[in-house]
């Protein structure tokens, strides 16, 4: 039971309690600008894209290890997992694979409870009260990005730290990769560095075949 | 290998919800028909309507056993009945009509069969008649059970076919497959096996039933090859799914456990009854429980051989 409390995701009633408590008491400074609390978690609200670029990723584990800790999985568990490949010339290189946050998410369609839901963010979330455990999501992910809590008997995967997002951070992942492969912005703003990388086409959504349009995701793959 | 989040459970569940759906709609079949009214005794509908709730309930079961939170906490199962776009919503409910319906059918069968219950509930239920239009009641069950019944065995495929992670089972063919296997496996366990130990002389009895039976068990065969082909064909994962089952390390499950006893014995066996008229006590019982073993492990070929997309 502890476990569960301390890994609270109600991201709404975590804002909800700041907003009640602080709302317009608390000047912060955010982007030289200064404003209420109450405007920067305005501002935080939006959309978001992670670009994870091919050609700097290491493979070092670091992003895999501090969604690990962060979320306090079990075991080796982790929301990423990265898989060894090989360029056309035979050179290696990693993918790094969570979930993708499709806007056609199969998990969400098959989920017979509706615990898989799209948040306003464009994050895929899963609801932990509602969740049975059938692994129905588990089965239809092409991405194999859900993971399963043997302990607590749910379907979970990578939520996007979306926490830390709305009070104007980056994910865990984001932080924790150390060649700066990870890039974090806003995809609502037509100027951000993602958003520039998304339109000319660089950064590609991965296994666009599957049909499932990933939302948050994007990859600049190798030589490209 | 092929996808691990679903094992043994789900397979055993697919089985015995098809098989369960198969045993009321052969039951209904022969009640619709009029054929049960020109014996004294009909086993097949006595077997098929009695059988057909347990199975289902079974599976049922065994489906809630294999939930993670839903097993420990079942009142979260009520959530399952809110999402439409969920073949496993569909399920729920389909199971959930069915299981009453079924019940019902078996019970008005067994009360009809044997007076003595009906005599033995008044003592308590005073307000029940003395007899029951058993007859009418039964048609109604039969008619409303054989609807839910066809829904019950093909959403189990449709359950696997909208997955398109897993090539192998994203096909239109696989809910027709277990519509036909739920048919064939139900005529096996009822009338095959059931029915032939029950009275020994019921090979005699039906003309018309071999010959469906038959026509099952050749579109069987047909359904099962155009999946492996269409798997074959399409390349990458699913033609590795597809060599899994015929060839490769499923190959002996498929032949020794499948194609032979479930499609190859039994058409033999029922080719000779439709010519002959009858067939032998024996030949009766194997191929029904060849028939059944059959439909147990080409749902767990299914379920164990499907590969998902590769990254």
């Amino acid at each position: 039971m502890n476990g569960t409390n301390k890994k609270s995701r109600s991201v709404l009633s975590r804002k909800q309690f700041l907003k009640a408590g602080l709302a317009g008491t608390i000047l912060i400074a955010a982007g030289g600008k200064l404003m209420t609390l109450d405007q920067a978690l305005a501002e935080a609200r939006g959309k978001y894209a992670l670009i994870i670029d091919l050609n700097k990723c290491t493979g070092c584990r670091a992003c895999e290890l501090a969604c690990h800790q962060r979320n306090e999985l079990p075991g080796d568990m982790s929301y990423i997992r990265i898989y060894p490949k090989q360029k056309p010339d035979g050179s290696p290189y990693f993918l790094p694979v969570q979930c993708q946050h499709c806007v056609k998410a199969p998990c969400e369609s098959v989920c017979p409870t509706g615990a898989t839901y799209h948040h306003e963010s464009g994050a895929v979330l899963v609801n932990d009260k509602t969740c049975v455990g059938c692994r129905y999501c588990m089965v239809a992910c092409p991405y194999d990005a859900r993971r399963y809590d043997e302990e607590k008997g749910i379907a979970e995967k990578c939520w996007l730290c979306l926490d830390w997002v709305l009070g104007g951070g980056v994910p865990a992942c984001v932080q924790a990769c150390a060649p700066g492969a990870r890039l974090f912005g806003r995809l609502d703003d037509p100027d951000s560095e993602v958003s520039q990388l998304i339109a000319s086409g660089r950064a590609k959504p991965l296994h666009p075949e599957f049909g499932t349009e990933p939302g948050i995701l994007f990859y600049i793959f190798p030589g490209e | 290998m092929g996808q691990t989040h679903w094992g043994w459970l789900v397979a055993i569940y697919l089985f015995l919800g098809g098989m369960g759906a198969g045993s009321l709609l052969t039951a209904a079949v022969v009640e619709l028909t009029g054929e049960r009214y020109k014996h004294a005794f009909c086993p097949t509908t006595l077997i098929g309507a009695g059988v057909s709730g347990p199975l289902v309930i079974i599976g049922s079961l065994l489906l809630i056993f294999d939930l993670g939170a839903g097993k420990m906490e079942p009142w979260r199962i009520i959530y399952m009945f809110t999402h439409f776009t969920s073949v496993m919503t569909w399920g729920i409910w389909l199971l959930s009509l069915f299981i009453p319906v079924s019940l019902l059918y078996g019970l008005m069968e067994i009360m009809d069969n044997y007076p003595g219950i009906l005599a033995w509930l008044r003592r308590f239920l005073k307000f029940l008649p003395a007899t029951l239009p058993y007859r009418s009641i039964r048609r109604v069950l039969a008619g409303v059970g054989a609807v839910l019944a066809v829904g019950v065995a093909i959403y189990t495929g449709i359950l696997l076919s909208v997955v398109r992670a897993v090539p192998l089972w994203h096909t239109p063919l696989l809910p027709l497959l277990f519509l036909v296997s739920a048919g064939s496996t139900g005529m096996g366990l009822t009338i095959d096996l059931g029915a032939t130990i029950a009275v020994p002389d019921v090979a005699r009895r039906f003309h018309a039933l071999p010959i469906i039976h038959i026509v099952l068990i050749g579109l069987e065969a047909v359904l099962i090859g155009l999946v492996l082909a269409v798997a074959w064909l399409q390349g990458g994962v699913a033609a590795e799914s597809a060599r899994l089952i015929f060839m490769g390390p499923h190959a002996v499950i498929f032949w020794a456990f499948v194609v032979f006893p479930g499609l190859f014995y039994p058409f033999v066996v029922h080719a000779y009854a439709i010519g002959a008229g009858r067939h032998g006590f024996i030949s009766g019982i194997l191929s029904g429980a060849g028939i059944v073993i059959a439909g147990l492990f080409l749902r767990y070929l299914i379920v164990f051989s499907g590969i998902p997309v590769a990254l």
